[in-house]
């Protein structure tokens, strides 16, 4: 059933979020990723060839780099400017009333029963 | 005019009381569109009335008095004297607080600009290298969306878009215009406060069930919540804001419960409640330009 189904989904990806979902991928792990590794951690039926469009866009900006000294053809992500929006995002925290905090986060903080009962949850336990 | 003035008041109190119970049932998306829009209708109405009430101290005014006094008109003093001056003081305070709230919004966007700093324009992620996990969305045009490399590597890769489909939802529908416009009315009228952190929670379950959507798998974004919120609570203070923070576990049960409910009368209720005081607060308007015209006229 996953397969017609997450390849339709696929096909309804714009060019921009799959370049997020790489560029994410490559942030994921610290070994660079060959187009093949990518396109199987991110699954939902990506043809290689779109991989590749996608990696040569994100290394035309900047994004990504060609590991040179590793494996041949594997990709790892560009870190001058992912440590320069690091250090404004420090300093923004540390600032005073944290301008960040005024954001919509992904998620806040937890009590220790919540922790508890969201360890069951990803242990594949009982909802 | 005595009973349409101080109306706003009694509908921000019912507004607070009825947000938490619009928050479970009905569906989020709905329920935020409505719930700010009757916090800003309300705010408005409730700040117009201030102005209105201070406004009556002007028919005590002596130029305003002699003279009506010498046209032959009897004077008629709806607002005793006391509350005006009490409604000039509210209305200074309005004033401090909304330009306080303006000066934090601004801030958090000149923060948020100098973050982007040095990304190409047309890219919609912004990674920070950062151990300290995070992800947010930052509005503009382009929107973008920003997650520290400790979130990413804490997520499996299904949950990864799971994060960035919330992410884009929160960019697609505007909601930190919404959400900002609920802390403006707040701003105005802190009675507001808990419809205020209602809409702030709504929004949050809004791009959850759209993620789950584009997704396709309510239980994959409920296990990314779980996760995320687990990596989140193991470093870095967490947000103490009275209605958030509980608020992961009460979206991972949304979730798991299955798609919400969409239940029109409810949210046109609410709506109408809303609606209520800005109509109030209109007729008390007419009301007093009448008595001002009746007494310089």
């Amino acid at each position: 059933m996953a397969g017609t189904e997450s390849r339709g989904r696929a096909e309804r990806r714009s060019a921009g979020a799959l370049e997020s979902e790489v560029l994410a991928a490559l942030w994921a792990t610290d070994r660079p990723l060959t187009p093949a590794e990518i396109q199987a951690d991110i699954g939902g039926g990506l043809a290689y060839n779109t991989v590749h469009t996608i990696l040569k866009r994100l290394y035309d900006k900047g994004l990504v780099l060609r590991d040179a000294d590793g494996r041949r053809g594997a990709y790892r992500p560009a870190k001058n400017a992912a440590e320069l929006t690091a250090e404004a995002m420090h300093e923004a925290l540390d600032r005073g009333p944290d301008p960040i905090a005024a954001l919509q986060q992904f998620v806040t903080g937890l009590s220790p029963e919540e922790e508890r009962a969201l360890r069951a949850l990803l242990a594949g336990g009982g909802a | 005019m005595r009973i349409d003035v101080y109306t706003p008041l009694v509908v921000s109190l019912l507004l607070s009381v009825v947000a938490p119970v619009v928050v479970g049932r009905v569906g989020p998306a709905l329920a935020a569109r409505v719930l700010t829009s009757a916090a800003v209708l309300t705010a408005v109405a409730t700040t117009w009335s201030l102005v209105l009430l201070a406004t009556a101290l002007l028919g005590d005014a002596p130029p305003v008095v002699r003279e009506a006094r010498e046209d032959g008109h009897r004077l008629v003093d709806p607002v005793p004297e006391a509350v005006g001056v009490a409604a000039a003081a509210a209305l200074a305070v309005v004033a401090w607080r909304v330009y306080r709230a303006v000066r934090a919004e601004r801030r958090t966007r000149r923060a948020l600009r100098r973050l982007c700093a040095g990304q190409p324009a047309d890219t919609e992620l912004v990674v920070a290298a950062s151990q300290v996990p995070r992800a947010f969305a930052i509005p503009g045009r382009p929107g973008r969306i920003l997650v520290t490399s400790a979130m990413l590597s804490a997520l499996e890769p299904a949950e990864r878009r799971v994060l960035l489909a919330h992410e884009r939802a929160h960019l697609a529908h505007r909601h930190g215009a919404l959400v900002t416009a609920a802390t403006l009315a707040a701003a105005a009228n802190p009675l507001l406060g808990p419809v205020r952190s209602a809409a702030v929670f709504l929004v949050e379950r809004w791009a959850d069930e759209q993620a789950a959507a584009a997704v396709g798998d309510r239980r994959t974004t409920a296990r990314a919540l779980a996760r995320a919120a687990l990596t989140a609570g193991r470093s870095g203070p967490a947000c103490a804001l009275n209605f958030t923070d509980r608020s992961v576990t009460l979206r991972i049960a949304a979730l798991l419960a299955g798609p919400p409910p969409r239940l029109w009368p409810a949210a046109a209720a609410v709506l109408a409640l809303g609606a209520l005081p800005a109509l109030l607060a209109a007729d008390a308007t007419s009301d007093l330009l009448a008595l001002l015209s009746g007494a310089l006229h």
